[in-house]
């Protein structure tokens, strides 16, 4: 096996990990406010991408289609927070669990009907010939997805950092009750993250759509992945999740190259049960100490 | 009708009527579609049986039941197609398969809740897909296994004869799980949901329980998939997916959690769910009647209050949506998840027990029938003999440091407590009591030092062998087990009462064992003076009573050693007034206590010695009333006092 192969698996299968840490990511903004993430997150990543794409068709440009597509995700984990997160919460139980794997199928059902069963393609201005760096073929397109997941990582962390309401939203993750003295709105920041997490899902649909082509079963292949991610980089860990996904998604092409096709998934879920099996908090994540 | 037969035929005489007429059912009806959908039934029945363990009993959202549906298929499959198997050695390789592969993925995911246990369910399920999908050469991959049903002693297995044995082993089935869930097995499960910690410190062993109880539930996944198997002749990969998880967890939830009839509507429910919407006007009908449902359940929270809006509402327009879509819709059957999930939905939030669990509510308050009278308490000396105390040092801690980051929250303590009697710790907030005793306890690994009890070393950071040590202790953030009764309470912790064997207890050979244990228990219950509320559920009990309630349940333990952990927090002069009587009871039996206390009144009357902690170490030690003059101690609870004003030494 040339190792420059390899190299060329390896490149394009970080970058693709990086789509995997962009989910991975949301879940991190709900848990953090909430201890609770949306288990139908990979529904909206295809619904949104799906939205965008009848954007992109009724002529909206793709610079002006992103944030559109990014806005009707944020909605969209919204209405997710208020529907199916926001009583279980209330109530100190872990029904949200149920009710965001209800709400995803409620959404992968409305996708097949309304836009059909069939994987379609996604137009891009990008181009997606590939250049040569150090011997490693990568397209536009790939660099793209790139850029965009560091970018709203970068931008969605400055803004916890440097705002008001950022640090508010750090201020309800580190101690809710502490905030809620303080005259800050645990619920606001609660449906706050859900709309980052909702517009991070939407981006992570955009920017990956060109490359897989949108289609209902998009959903579950995403999701599993990024679920992995998040536990083995672990819930609370800000930018570990962009190691694992980059690391995830290296290994996953060259188990598919390997093993076939058929087995891609398979590395991230024994990764997953085995990151579970030996630090349950992730490799990055935070020991919980039990407090009686 | 004397009470207790009219309490029987309420209770049992259902099961029994709905059991021969299933059984009957074949001989009046030869239709054979009829037949299949009571084979698969029978089949469903035993399956939610097994998630309802999870999901019901652990709490647990369980997404990998179907994986263990297929797994067991194939295992069943694969004996009879390459080992020309018969019909009981299928049934075991399903059900062995489930059960290993159960407790497999339970030793990792069992570390976990809630989310993460979720997901690593998921990803089990996913993976055996991938699996199933792949190992071609085993499982014959997308193109599915065919095998044909082996005869049972001979004979073959026509449909209805098929059907019956399905039958039989769902009652088989359901009557074990009965006697397993009113059986200290059960009461492990309920207790370790409320709070594994006090299950782990009542030496009852939180971990091995769920790993116990998801095997279990897993090994009836995995029977039901060789029966299914052997129902369809016929498997593929396809068939053991996601949707199939979420009808399953409607069947369960719809049904009812924690109960066997819930089991058993849920999976005619999952039977009929395909027909219903098969047929347009029948899933109008059906969708209408769950919106008038929904609107008058909903009306009549909000009348009374009960629910806050969002659960009166949610469920009217969720069935609204469903309404609407019937009649819009031209087939059903593209729209089945997006139906699924919506009656789901109105479920959880407007039904959150389920059918069975809101019809028997209703039923019970119809017929009132009571309870099974308790035994008499057992005499005290039974439960908690009285000990001759002993001499010398009962427990030694030397050295004993742990640090949080850079708190040093223990910071090199030693201390003896001697044999019978009650040793006072004090001292101000954060000066390292509790985690003192957390750490003793096993709360907490100590980070150096050693701990003995009678001179030998005691286990490090398990409160599991901990308490089966010999130290039992309390809470001063309550863990009682809120959903069982005060009583259920008491015989969770009563470990050493139980010898019967797994087997014996599924056949309810446990009966007598049970009597005696509740006797037990109400004698501690008596002791503590809680014995007329031995029904209530914990959570129901005054603050008061469940601090007392706390206390019956450690010594359930018959511990050597007691720690309590601040037990008059909170209470009432007239509490506290009997809580230093019934302290004083238990000493007298011999119970060496450690006592962490804020109420000085309460420490000077019982405490033979006290040790005062600060900032992580002992400032002093000695007698009540000379602690209380020690100036080191004044100093550490009211600050540092000028020269002119400290009090001269005694």
């Amino acid at each position: 096996m040339p190792s420059v192969v390899v190299a060329q698996m390896v490149v394009s299968g970080a970058l693709m990990g990086l789509v995997y840490a962009l989910i991975a990511y949301g879940f991190q903004l709900t848990f953090a406010s909430s201890r609770s993430i949306n288990f139908g997150q990979g529904e909206l990543v295809m619904v949104s991408a799906f939205v965008s794409l009848t954007l992109t068709l009724h002529g909206v440009p793709y610079w002006a289609m992103i944030p559109c597509g990014m806005l009707f995700g944020a909605l969209m984990g919204l209405v997710i927070e208020r529907t199916g997160v926001r009583l279980a919460l209330e109530q100190k139980s872990e029904g949200w669990i149920l009710m965001t794997i209800i709400l995803g199928l409620f959404f992968f059902s409305g996708a097949e009907n309304l836009w059909g069963r069939d994987d379609r393609p996604f137009p891009t201005p990008i181009p997606s010939d590939p250049i040569h760096i150090l011997g490693v073929d990568v397209t536009p397109l790939e660099l793209s997805v790139g850029v965009g997941v560091l970018a709203i990582m970068g931008l969605i962390e400055t803004f916890k950092r440097r705002t008001l309401l950022g640090k508010a939203l750090e201020a309800v993750s580190t101690d809710r009750d502490a905030a809620e003295l303080m005259g800050i709105s645990a619920r606001k920041s609660i449906m706050l993250s859900y709309a980052l997490s909702g517009a991070v899902a939407a981006l992570a649909g955009i920017l990956v759509s060109p490359i897989t082509t949108v289609g209902p079963t998009m959903a579950s292949a995403l999701i599993l992945k990024a679920f992995s991610v998040a536990v083995v980089a672990g819930l609370d860990s800000g930018f570990g999740v962009v190691l694992v996904g980059m690391f995830l998604g290296a290994t996953e092409s060259l188990a598919s190259f390997y093993l076939g096709s058929g087995w891609r998934e398979a590395p991230g879920l024994i990764l997953l049960i085995l990151a579970l099996a030996v630090r349950p908090t992730g490799i990055f994540g935070k020991a919980v100490i039990r407090k009686v | 009708m004397s009470r207790p037969a009219a309490r029987f035929l309420l209770t049992r005489g259902p099961e029994f009527l709905a059991f021969l007429v299933l059984a009957g059912i074949p001989l009046a009806v030869t239709n054979p579609y009829a037949l299949g959908l009571l084979t698969l039934l029978a089949i469903y029945g035993i399956l939610l049986i097994g998630l309802d363990v999870t999901v019901g009993y652990l709490g647990q959202v369980n997404l990998a039941h179907v994986a263990f549906l297929g797994l067991g298929g194939y295992a069943a499959g694969l004996v009879v197609l390459k080992l020309n198997g018969g019909l009981a050695a299928a049934l075991a390789a399903g059900t062995l398969v489930g059960f290993c592969f159960g407790g497999l993925l339970a030793f990792p995911a069992l570390r976990l809740d809630g989310p993460q246990f979720a997901l690593a369910t998921l990803s089990f399920a996913a993976l055996s897909t991938t699996a199933l999908n792949e190992l071609e050469a085993l499982t014959g991959g997308a193109q599915g296994l065919s095998f044909s049903r082996p005869p049972l002693l001979g004979l073959p297995l026509t449909p209805p004869a098929f059907y019956w044995v399905c039958l039989l082993l769902f009652g088989l089935v359901w009557l074990a799980m009965r006697n397993l869930l009113a059986s200290k097995w059960g009461r492990a499960f309920e207790a370790l949901r409320d709070s594994p910690i006090a299950t782990d410190a009542m030496g009852v062993g939180a971990y091995r329980h769920k790993v116990a109880a998801f095997a279990l539930g897993s090994s009836l996944g995995g029977l039901a998939g060789a029966l299914y198997a052997l129902n369809f002749q016929y498997l593929q990969p396809q068939s053991f997916v996601y949707e199939l998880m979420v009808i399953l967890l409607l069947g369960v939830v719809l049904g009812g959690r924690k109960n066997l009839w819930g089991a058993f509507v849920g999976s005619c429910l999952v039977v009929l769910l395909p027909n219903l919407l098969s047929n347009r006007h029948l899933f109008q009908a059906i969708s209408a009647l769950g919106f008038i449902a929904a609107l008058a359940a909903g009306i009549r929270g909000l009348l009374k209050r009960q629910v806050r809006p969002f659960q009166a509402l949610a469920p009217v327009v969720s069935m609204g949506i469903l309404v609407a879509g019937g009649l819009k819709v031209e087939n059903t059957e593209d729209w089945r998840k997006a139906i699924f999930a919506l009656m789901l939905f109105s479920v959880v939030v407007g039904l959150p027990e389920g059918l069975m669990g809101f019809l028997e509510g209703f039923l019970a308050r119809l017929f009132h029938v009571d309870p099974p009278a308790l035994p008499a308490p057992a005499p005290l000396d039974e439960v908690l003999p009285p000990r001759r105390a002993g001499e010398g040092v009962l427990l030694e801690v030397r050295d004993l440091r742990r640090h949080f980051g850079g708190v040093k929250a223990v910071d090199g303590i030693s201390v003896g407590i001697r044999c019978g009697e009650i040793h006072g710790l004090i001292g101000p907030n954060g000066s390292g009591k509790s985690t003192l005793v957390n750490v003793i306890s096993g709360l907490y690994a100590p980070g150096d030092g050693e701990i003995l009890l009678r001179g030998q070393s005691l286990p490090r950071g398990s409160l599991f062998r901990v308490a089966r040590a010999g130290v039992a202790r309390t809470f001063q953030n309550l863990q009682l087990f809120g959903e069982l009764s005060a009583l259920g309470n008491v015989m969770v912790a009563l470990e050493g009462s139980y010898g019967t064997p797994l087997p014996l207890v599924l056949l309810g050979l446990a009966r007598a064992e049970e009597r005696r244990a509740q006797a037990q228990a109400l004698a501690l219950l008596d002791l503590v003076g809680l014995a007329d509320q031995a029904r209530a559920k914990a959570k129901d009990l005054t603050y008061g009573a469940q601090r007392l309630l706390e206390i019956a349940r450690a010594l359930a333990r018959r511990p050597e050693l007691l720690i309590l952990d601040e037990p008059a927090a909170g209470l009432s002069h007239p509490d506290v007034q009997r809580l230093l009587e019934i302290l004083r009871r238990i000493h007298d039996r011999g119970v060496t206590m450690i006592l962490i206390e804020h109420h000085m009144d309460v420490v000077s009357e019982l405490c033979d010695r006290v040790t005062v902690l600060d900032g992580g170490k002992v400032i002093a030690e000695g007698l009540p009333d000379s602690i209380k003059r020690d100036p080191k101690v004044i100093e550490a609870y009211l600050g540092g006092l000028p020269e002119a004003d400290a009090p001269a030494p005694a």
